[in-house]
């Protein structure tokens, strides 16, 4: 079992390094073992891994709190989305 | 079609708490499916699907079998959306494919093919799973060597950005090869479900999902970018008992209804009146009811020196008045 694990594991990281980017930036990807999850370090946005498969739709990403606040683009990105969400619900 | 099934009553969709501002220009675009939808209802036909439906079978192997016909081997494939089972199945063992990445939007889908093709011979076919979006293709530019999609990308919103995205994903030479469902499908349901709702509602609301025509596919292919755009059509009847083992069928594919405006409430006397007329309206003397599947298969290859193109405007060096003297004088 643990060497079946152990070969998805490998696959896994050939197709992140091989072909994997992020949906939206289509920047490169990264594993972080941790949390189990793929990291787009250019919006950042962390993407689920589910039982070894990487779910790359960009609704089930979410957002990274620790990113770095001195970026325009992600504070504008934020207050987009909270007005995007009031609309919604509302 | 959708009607039928609102009947039932489904989980109401939760929207994760954000989207992205560089797309959110996409919101204002027409939106004709619900991708949500689509994904929760792929969800449930990979409960739903039996292992070897003849009609995605044949699809898929219509498809695949066309890799046959290029002298070209393709070590990295990807394979997109729609019937995953039966094309992954078909592709075993065809076009040389050493690395196949299946890609389905639905989670539940890919773990179902994943469990499918587990502890089965892959002919030393890797294949390796990822859940992801036509229109938002996560594949690094210039990395796999064919794109074939079977049934799935006629619910995409953008199909040509989709495809757009699948030619910048192929390698030099690489081959797109894609099955879509086209306007002629289930042209007898559009038909019953629009005087059914006449006679019982008095108006008329989308049933079924419109669907690229045959002349669309190839302008979408050349406006994509593809080189030597290829198009064929193919028409399949199946045959059901009655309406709603179509409506039945339809739900184990996913491929019911989901266009973004459709109207949810379809009452019950309105579904059997559409039962009732396609049956008086179209059924055979063996007591079937007959149901068209137009599929358009589209192939494209992105450009290549190596290809064959025409040449250059006024690079000729011969005048066609010589020609004709040359060889007029035969006819």
């Amino acid at each position: 079992m643990v060497r079946v694990s152990n070969q998805l594991l490998q696959n896994a990281r050939t197709l992140v390094s091989d072909f994997l980017v992020c949906p939206l930036s289509k920047q490169p990807l990264r594993y972080c073992e941790e949390s189990n999850s793929l990291i787009s370090d250019a919006i950042g946005v962390s993407f689920p891994v589910k039982n070894g498969v990487p779910c790359l739709i960009p609704k089930d990403g979410t957002i990274l709190e620790d990113e770095d606040e001195s970026k325009p683009d992600n504070d504008t990105n934020l207050s987009a989305v909270s007005e995007d969400n009031q609309g919604r619900s509302s | 079609m959708r009607g039928l099934l609102s009947l039932f009553r489904r989980k109401p969709l939760s929207f994760p708490p954000f989207s992205f501002s560089p797309f959110s220009t996409s919101e204002s675009k027409l939106k004709v499916f619900n991708r949500e939808l689509k994904r929760t209802q792929r969800d449930r036909a990979a409960w739903l699907m039996p292992p070897n439906d003849p009609l995605l079978h044949t699809v898929a192997e219509n498809l695949s079998d066309r890799l046959q016909d290029c002298k070209k081997n393709f070590p990295t494939a990807l394979c997109l959306g729609g019937s995953l089972q039966a094309i992954t199945s078909s592709l075993r063992g065809r076009g040389a494919i050493e690395k196949l990445i299946v890609m389905d939007a639905s989670h539940d889908v890919v773990q179902a093919c994943k469990n499918a093709n587990h502890g089965l011979n892959n002919n030393g076919m890797e294949t390796m799973y990822l859940v992801g979006d036509e229109e938002f293709l996560p594949i690094k530019e210039s990395s796999v060597d064919l794109v074939i999609s079977c049934l799935g990308l006629h619910w995409t919103n953008d199909l040509p950005g989709a495809m757009i995205q699948s030619r910048l994903a192929l390698k030099p030479d690489g081959l797109f090869l894609a099955a879509i469902l086209g306007g002629e499908t289930l042209k007898e349901l559009r038909i019953a479900c629009t005087i059914a709702q006449m006679e019982r509602e008095g108006g008329i609301s989308p049933r079924v999902s419109p669907l690229a025509q045959v002349r669309d596919a190839g302008n979408l292919l050349t406006r994509a970018g593809f080189t030597l755009p290829g198009v064929d059509v193919d028409e399949y009847v199946v045959k059901y008992d009655s309406a709603l083992e179509l409506i039945e069928h339809l739900r184990a594919m996913g491929e019911t209804n989901a266009h973004s405006q459709m109207n949810t409430i379809l009452k019950r006397d309105a579904a059997l009146a559409t039962a009732a007329i396609y049956d008086s309206m179209f059924a055979e003397e063996d007591g079937t009811v007959p149901a068209t599947f137009q599929v358009i298969y589209m192939t494209g290859w992105r450009e290549h020196p190596s290809q064959q193109k025409a040449k250059r405007r006024g690079s000729a060096t011969v005048s066609f008045t010589d020609i004709q003297k040359q060889f007029g004088s035969q006819n």
